[in-house]
């Protein structure tokens, strides 16, 4: 097992995910004894919340549903406050295999990466197992970065990251829709180091996703808008910095 | 415009004037944006009182008539008022966000603390 000097938080946000959470908590405990795991309920109205009390898991609670990038930035805030140097995100619906978890972190470890992405498509660059729209939108956002930071990233959707103490200060200093392609250009433009390391994932078999048919039409212009404006945000915060 | 019609205007200037005034001092609409709408309705009804000034208006927004001048006007300031209370909601959207999560880090250091506890207590 690898030993770990760095102190790591796996954080998890976990909305309505009564069907899969307490198998997700075990195999993280399981396969990543030397991580400490945060899960950050967001305003489940399932059982979620009473399953991880009976696991005795830490967790943040949201009293209300406040999103997935409120979730993530919970972590981030948690991270930063207790003096984590890794912050590694990890999806609640058993997408992600944990054992993948351990590889991603030392391949971030022994790697100049400031955010490594475990990714569904830099090895295969094949996204036809997604619904046209979605694939569409993927490729979009996929070159809209390549264009804008000038590196492909092929995954700007994964919630499976290994994040850098270095880039959680930055992150707080802006507001991102889900952490996607919007932090991805921000951190890039401000030149931080932003790969990708490929992994798999399971199918989802319960729970429904995070992105309602409506959520189809707002991610990608809420997206695009905070893309641009990233851009606009990473000059200013470089110029200030200058100063 | 007509007498008349400076007449009705002035009236539901006043009207709303006593509404909004009434709606601050019971602390059923927030001051700053009480001062918004008295300036506003304030400045039409002077504008309109004032034929010349109402001339003027019209023609410095090219609209023909008066009324389509002071309607252009209405719209831009729903518009003005709309992108206002929008950046309102958002900013008590932030601040309910930021209070939800900080609530959620203070009961997750409690968790720890809490366990941490237990394990010196074992030992």
């Amino acid at each position: 097992m690898h030993r770990s000097a760095n102190r790591v938080l796996v954080a998890i946000p976990a909305y309505n995910e009564e069907a899969t959470i307490r198998e997700v908590v075990r195999k993280v405990q399981e396969s990543l004894p030397n991580f400490e795991l945060l899960i950050i309920n967001d305003g489940s109205l399932d059982a979620t919340g009473q399953i991880l009390q009976s696991l005795g898991t830490t967790t943040a609670t949201h009293l209300c549903n406040l999103g997935y990038g409120r979730a993530i930035q919970t972590a981030i805030k948690y991270a930063l406050e207790h003096d984590y140097d890794v912050l590694i995100t990890l999806d609640a619906d058993g997408q992600h295999h944990p054992q993948q978890v351990q590889e991603l972190y030392r391949q971030s470890m022994s790697s100049e990466w400031d955010v490594l992405i475990g990714s569904r498509y830099v090895a295969t660059r094949n996204y036809s197992q997604n619904p046209l729209g979605r694939r569409i939108g993927m490729q979009l956002f996929s070159l809209l970065v390549k264009l804008i930071a000038g590196h492909r990233i092929y995954d700007t959707t994964s919630g499976l990251k290994v994040i850098k103490r270095s880039v959680l200060v930055p992150l707080t200093h802006w507001h991102f829709v889900d952490f996607h392609a919007e932090a991805i250009v921000y951190l890039m433009r401000l030149g931080y180091r932003v790969g990708e390391y490929p992994i798999t994932v399971a199918e989802r078999k319960h729970g429904q996703s995070m992105y309602s048919v409506l959520s189809h039409f707002k991610y990608p212009l809420k997206t695009s808008l905070m893309v641009l404006l990233g851009i606009v945000e990473a000059s200013l915060t470089k110029r200030k910095e200058r100063k | 415009m007509t007498i008349q019609g400076i007449i009705v205007i002035n009236l539901i200037g006043l009207m709303l004037l006593l509404w909004i005034l009434n709606l601050v001092r019971r602390d059923r609409l927030y001051v700053g944006f009480g001062v918004i709408l008295v300036l506003t309705i304030l400045g039409v009804m002077f504008i309109v009182s004032i034929p010349a000034l109402l001339t003027f208006v019209t023609r410095l927004v090219g609209a023909v008539f008066p009324a389509s001048a002071l309607t252009l006007l209405a719209l831009g300031f729903i518009v003005f008022l709309l992108v206002y209370i929008l950046t309102q909601l958002t900013l008590v959207a932030n601040r309910l966000a930021a209070l939800v999560q900080e609530l959620a880090l203070q009961q997750a250091k409690q968790e720890v603390e809490r366990e941490l506890g237990r394990t010196d207590d074992q030992l």
